[in-house]
């Protein structure tokens, strides 16, 4: 972890130190996309991941709880049947004497009564202590059967009171038996009485418990065979999958795969029965409407994701372009500064040659002045006229030596940086005049309109000539050869002055003077622009407390506009930035 | 008119003397010195000048230190600075000691002798 800290820092004082800025933009760029994806990502994932998994156990619990309670209720409502029955044939064991229902007319009576209660019983039989059906009262002959082998007939021998599964018996019809065993009074000899029970009745009971909100409900031995239909597995008697052994009086309620849907399960022993209700309901875990919440609940993260990402590239974007703007602005800087001193120093350079010949020219000044005095005072000679022609002309070169000595003088002086009362027509002429000699070759020419009482402008001379310089010669640039620049200067409003320099060039696209003013930007041959003129023009204008604009169309030619502020506000002091 | 007396002090011979002779060709008096300390011992022997064109930048003493020294002892003589192009700060300083005017170099000599005139003019007037 302190290694990538560390490593991330030396990035950061790389990239600030300005190695390699080009490709460190992109690595920044890069470590910013992926450290905000992270920081955005990994909450959001984690916190719609674990809401989604609580949410899910939680419905678990209360699928499974609500089913519990399905599921109990059914087997209450069974349990009070099968108590009834029970309750009805102790009730008769117990007010009939084995003799007084040996009777078969007593035993008719009994059953037709019984029946006209309880649709559901099918017959009614009394064994004596042999095995053998005594009485029988029902639909079938079945007088005299021999049930002493019969299982139930064992079991209820030993239990006294025995409910049978669902079986087919001798009427090879689905049926239950309950049966209860009596002593014979004096004797250590039992006799039975038999009802037989129609499943229908048990498939009735089971019918009402159940609701729409489940799939299945049936009954189940302990063996696994279905005690009434199931609508997943089948008609009654066939083994039924889901039979699991468990402990007596525990609900149980699981999921589990059956044909290819998942169903939540539960099931109950009835009391006093040989029989579980198991309940089956299709899992909402697995079901349409939890998939259709998933769905939403990742369409929501997926928008989430790529509104993010969306603010994220916006962000990151925004972050990296600031920076580099600081960064060129400071390079900008930077380059204007080394440009100025280089000025600078070509300035004294010049300042320091002028003045120097200076002097040397005060003297050819003088001798050949002395020299016209003397020709003009001396007698007619030979070749009189041809040297004073001479000597005119060596005056009239010291004149232009003059000229550019002055210039170069006064060039350099306005190197420092000084603000005084200018008139912005004379400046302009000035600045005319070291760019004649280029504007004649190229037959350019010059027109100038300045309104009358302009004021004096409250400005630094050097840095107005610097700005009017680049601009008139990139005029005459673009111009090439013939044409027209017309400079023209008025008021703007009580506070500023408008310089407007027009040229009859090419023009440029509306993408070009976009960059314009952009350092390094240039639209002219390799290695014969820097691309720093007009950048530096520019800011040289802000320093002023002015500004340039410009308008150009291509094929109609291009207007500059310097506008300067008649006084600037702030004094020299603030000046050096 | 009687003959305007002007004394050239520069360091530069040949340019003083050619100024001179010029001058002298339209009437004026005139005498040369190389440097300073030759302009001041001038002052001293014979006959004052009118006019003194100093030279602002000289090896041996300054424009400014000669300036001083003539004003003192002889306030009557007016004194015209001749000073490099584009140094009016000290053509404007030399004026605030006593100096009549200042000329930049190379000169223009109608201007000259139009301020000698000037300063000949105020030294009668005053003197």
């Amino acid at each position: 972890m302190s290694n990538y800290f560390s490593k991330f820092n030396h990035f950061i004082s790389n990239f600030l130190d300005g190695v390699d800025k080009g490709e460190n933009y992109k690595h920044f760029r890069l470590m910013l996309y992926g450290a905000m994806f992270i920081i955005f990502f990994v909450p959001l994932l984690l916190a719609t991941g674990l809401s989604s998994l609580e949410h899910k156990k939680l419905l678990a619990v209360r699928e499974q709880e609500q089913l519990k309670a399905s599921v109990e209720g059914a087997q209450k409502t069974i349990g009070a049947f099968i108590h009834e029955l029970r309750s009805v044939v102790r009730f008769v064991s117990r007010e009939y004497s084995y003799e007084e229902l040996l009777d078969q007319n007593n035993a008719s009576e009994l059953f037709a009564h019984l029946k006209n209660q309880y649709p559901g019983f099918v017959d009614f039989g009394v064994i004596g202590p042999s095995g053998i059906q005594k009485v029988y009262a029902g639909p079938f002959r079945l007088e005299g059967y021999d049930y002493s082998e019969q299982d139930w007939y064992t079991k209820v021998l030993v239990r006294q009171l025995y409910i049978s599964d669902v079986f087919m018996g001798y009427r090879k019809l689905p049926h239950f038996v309950i049966a209860v065993s009596n002593k014979l009074p004096g004797k250590e000899e039992y006799w039975v009485l038999r009802l037989s029970i129609d499943y229908e009745t048990l498939q009735n009971y089971v019918v009402t418990v159940s609701t729409s909100a489940i799939q299945d409900i049936f009954l189940v031995n302990n063996k696994g065979l279905l005690q009434t239909r199931s609508n997943i597995f089948g008609e009654i008697l066939e083994p039924c999958p889901f039979y699991t052994h468990y402990k007596q009086g525990e609900t149980i309620a699981n999921v589990d795969e059956y044909k290819g849907i998942k169903y939540l399960r539960s099931y109950v022993q009835i009391n006093d029965s040989p029989w579980m209700v198991v309940m089956l309901k299709e899992s909402y875990m697995h079901g349409e409407n939890w998939s259709s919440f998933r769905f939403r609940l990742r369409m929501i993260f997926f928008g989430c994701t790529v509104l993010a990402l969306v603010v994220i590239v916006q962000l990151v974007n925004t972050i990296t372009n600031r920076l580099r703007e600081a960064d060129e602005k400071q390079n900008q800087a930077l380059t204007e500064a080394q440009f100025t001193n280089k000025f600078a120093s070509i300035g004294r350079l010049a300042a320091g040659v002028a003045h120097e010949i200076n002097n040397p020219l005060a003297i050819i000044d003088q001798k050949a002045g002395l020299m016209t005095d003397l020709l003009e005072f001396s007698e007619e000679f030979d070749h009189k006229g041809k040297l004073t022609k001479s000597v005119e002309s060596i005056l009239d070169a010291v004149q232009r030596c003059k000229v550019i000595t002055h210039r170069l003088l006064g060039f350099a002086r306005r190197m420092d940086v000084t603000f005084e009362h200018i008139d912005i027509s004379d400046l302009l002429r000035e600045v005319l005049g070291f760019l004649e000699q280029e504007a004649l070759y190229n037959r350019i020419r010059f027109e100038l309109s300045f309104a009358e009482n302009l004021p004096m402008v409250f400005s630094d001379r050097g840095q107005l000539q610097q700005i009017f310089l680049n601009i008139i010669n990139n005029a005459i640039d673009a111009i090439g050869k013939d044409g027209l620049i017309t400079l023209s200067a008025d008021l703007y409003d009580e506070e500023n002055i408008d310089v407007n320099i027009q040229d009859t060039g090419p023009g440029m696209s509306s993408e070009i003077v976009k960059r314009i003013f952009d350092p390094f930007f240039t639209t002219k041959e390799l290695g014969k622009g820097t691309g720093l003129g007009l950048s530096i023009t520019y800011g040289l204008a802000q320093k002023l407390g002015g500004n340039i604009t410009v308008e150009s169309k291509v094929g109609e030619g291009t207007i500059f506009t310097v506008r300067l502020p008649i006084n600037d506000t702030r004094k020299e002091g603030n000046f050096n930035e | 008119m009687s003959e305007i007396k002007v004394l050239i002090v520069d360091d530069e011979v040949e340019f003083a003397e050619a100024l001179a002779e010029r001058l002298e060709l339209r009437g004026f008096q005139l005498e040369t010195v190389d440097c300073g300390r030759d302009g001041l011992a001038a002052l001293s022997t014979g006959a004052l000048p009118d006019v003194i064109l100093l030279d602002l930048k000289m090896p041996d003493m300054s424009g400014f230190e000669v300036l001083v020294e003539v004003k003192e002892k002889h306030p009557s003589i007016e004194v015209i600075m001749l000073t490099g192009h584009g140094a009016v700060s000290g053509g404007i300083d030399s004026m605030e000691r006593g100096a009549f005017d200042f000329i930049m170099k190379p000169v223009d000599l109608d201007e000259l002798m139009e301020k000698i005139k000037l300063a000949y003019d105020k030294r009668g007037s005053t003197g």
